[in-house]
């Protein structure tokens, strides 16, 4: 466990120095400000009704989310992706497998390192994102924390087979598969509803084995519920009525445990590739 | 050909079965062999292979570095030398054959603990400091936090950066790295120390200073496998060599050894005419090269005999100047026979 925390303060460390945090941190507080004046003109705008401010709010706020939502994967497949390939190709690695240390211990190390900044990333984008929100309009989330941690779980999920990718392959093939599996599991969420909207059950049926396949539209769907007014959650719009940005119910508990199951297949795929990668 | 010496009770294993001989190393512990004076080989091979796909890139390597030597694993680029030091450290599994290292089965967890290892392709962490990295490896080894500065001011020391010890790897030349990459692989006083390359970006002031340190292993009883093709660099500090080529080892031995006891010698005698040396045929094979009359392959022990027999036969002798063979041409004959 020490020497997994060794490597993971090392992975946070030379984050920091490589002024990830800074772009992070530039990011989001450039994209909280514009929401903010957004928000802030949408509230106190006199062509909509107080009944459609409602609404507006909450459904702009989903998209922001979904914005960072975007922003957290793509992070997580960008910073996964160099982390095991790029040190073998450098050598950088050679040096540190060849100490008395688990393969094992330097992989969970990397991923408990980025996983830290991603949730870190998540937690402060946000807490900012809701407190400028609730300031502007009077919009509090009904569950601000299972949001964070929806959004957290979508990129660590990336992360995970980011880092799977990259045991194997090299940088930009990992990169670009990591953000491609998000684009296609968001897809096939898009899809799945379509296929319930219109009653078209190959395309439902190619939703719910996306949503099994890549779990992160299942979880971003989860952090949708718990972005909606309870107002909302609670009437009798059905999600095929109210389209990909609306979820109707949160994500079941069996649903849930396959998510972790799939985690942890993907984690032990990536602890097993790496154990038997020659260098 | 040089054949391969076969000195060792391990190698002699080799020529056994498989089975063993494995059995034979796999009983001696790390420290000590079955006999309290006999520790185990610190490196031991025995038909040792790694193939790529269709690229054999080293074919039934046997060889044994014992504890205490400088050994010297020369070979032409694309020998297979980097292969072999990667299968000792456990970084590439064989396609046949064993190897032990330190007693233990190459890339053992803690038997790495002891092993230092300065990699061909030396890169560190380059947002650390030298210090950093050096810690982080005292970390890495387990070594008692009370011990960390020490280590790594050591290290430091001996590689000649300790004014650099704050400055990020990132700005270092890349011979900085690699005296790094050797402090690096001295920390926690390891048995084994496998040096891949290790001058490949010095400068004649860092060469120097390489062979000092491999100097001061080789006096506190460690184990050095210094990988090379520079010759010189072998000829100046290993007790034995393995010259290694398409991924066999074609002559393995003391420098002497490979070199072998034979010789040439030039002699310039006078008050015999031309070709007096036909009675002397059996010293080795004779010519004339303008005023020197010149034997080759005579035994090293011979030449005051041969000198005798011209004084007996009436000659004045005004010089004689034995010419040994260098590594180099050596190397190169080893290689040309193949």
């Amino acid at each position: 466990m020490n020497l997994t925390l060794a490597i993971a303060g090392l992975t946070v460390k030379e984050a920091v120095r490589r002024r990830l945090l800074l772009a992070f941190v530039a990011i989001t507080v450039a994209i909280v400000g514009l929401s903010a004046w957004g928000f802030d003109r949408l509230t106190h705008s006199s062509s909509i009704t107080s009944g459609e401010r409602t609404l507006a709010v909450p459904d702009a706020l989903i998209l922001f989310m979904f914005m960072f939502s975007f922003v957290v994967a793509l992070s997580a497949s960008a910073i996964a992706s160099p982390s095991i390939s790029s040190e073998i190709e450098s050598g950088v690695l050679m040096t540190v497998v060849t100490r008395p240390v688990r393969r094992s211990q330097v992989l969970l190390g990397k991923w408990l390192g980025l996983a830290a900044l991603l949730a870190g990333y998540a937690g402060v984008v946000c807490a900012l994102e809701f407190a400028v929100v609730d300031w502007v309009s009077g919009f509090l989330p009904p569950n601000p924390a299972a949001v964070t941690v929806y959004l957290f779980a979508e990129g660590a999920l990336l992360l995970t087979l980011a880092l799977l990718l990259s045991t194997r392959m090299p940088v930009i093939a990992a990169g670009v598969i990591g953000v491609a599996v998000f684009g296609a599991g968001w897809l096939a969420g898009v899809v799945g509803t379509l296929g319930t909207a219109f009653g078209i059950s190959a395309l439902r049926t190619v939703g719910q084995a996306g949503r099994l396949l890549i779990p992160t539209d299942g979880l971003w769907h989860g952090a949708i519920y718990y972005l909606q007014p309870s107002a909302l959650t609670s009437g009798s719009l059905t999600e095929a009525g109210a389209g990909p940005f609306y979820a109707q119910a949160a994500p079941s508990w069996p649903y849930l445990l396959w998510v972790a199951c799939w985690f942890l297949i993907v984690l032990t795929a990536g602890l097993v590739s790496f154990e038997r990668r020659e260098m | 050909m040089f054949s391969m010496s076969r000195n060792s009770s391990a190698e002699h294993a080799a020529d056994s079965s498989d089975g063993a001989a494995a059995t034979a190393v796999a009983g001696v512990s790390a420290s000590e062999g079955p006999f309290p004076s006999l520790p185990s080989p610190a490196i031991y091979a025995a038909g040792l292979s790694k193939r790529f796909g269709e690229t054999v890139a080293v074919k039934s390597l046997s060889l044994t570095v014992q504890r205490g030597e400088v050994f010297g694993f020369l070979g032409p680029n694309g020998a297979g030398k980097t292969t072999v030091v990667k299968l000792l450290l456990g970084l590439v599994r064989p396609s046949g054959g064993q190897v032990m290292v330190l007693g233990a089965p190459a890339g053992d967890r803690e038997m790495r603990k002891r092993i230092g290892y300065l990699p061909e392709l030396f890169r560190y962490q380059a947002l650390l400091t030298a210090a950093e990295v050096l810690r982080l490896h005292c970390r890495l080894l387990r070594l008692a936090r009370s011990s960390w500065e020490e280590q790594t001011r050591r290290s430091l020391e001996t590689v000649g950066l300790l004014d650099r010890g704050d400055d990020r790897v990132g700005t270092f030349s890349k011979g900085m790295q690699q005296r790094l990459g050797l402090g690096v692989a001295l920390l926690g006083d390891p048995m084994l120390v496998v040096l891949d390359e290790p001058t490949s970006a010095l400068d004649p002031v860092g060469r120097r200073d390489v062979r000092a340190i491999i100097g001061g292993l080789r006096e506190r009883g460690a184990t050095v496998f210094l990988n090379t093709h520079l010759l010189a660099e072998a000829e100046q500090v290993c007790d034995r060599v393995a010259v290694i080529d398409k991924g066999t080892a074609v002559a393995t031995g003391t420098l002497a050894e490979l070199l072998g006891r034979q010789t040439r010698v030039r002699l310039k005698v006078g008050g015999l005419g031309e070709s007096w040396w036909s009675r002397l045929g059996r010293f080795g094979r004779w010519h004339r090269q303008q005023e020197w009359a010149v034997v080759d392959g005579i035994d090293a022990s011979q030449i005051a005999d041969l000198v005798d027999e011209v004084v007996k036969l009436g000659g004045r002798v005004e010089a004689v100047i034995p010419e040994h063979q260098s590594l180099e041409t050596r190397f190169l004959e080893l290689l040309s026979d193949r």
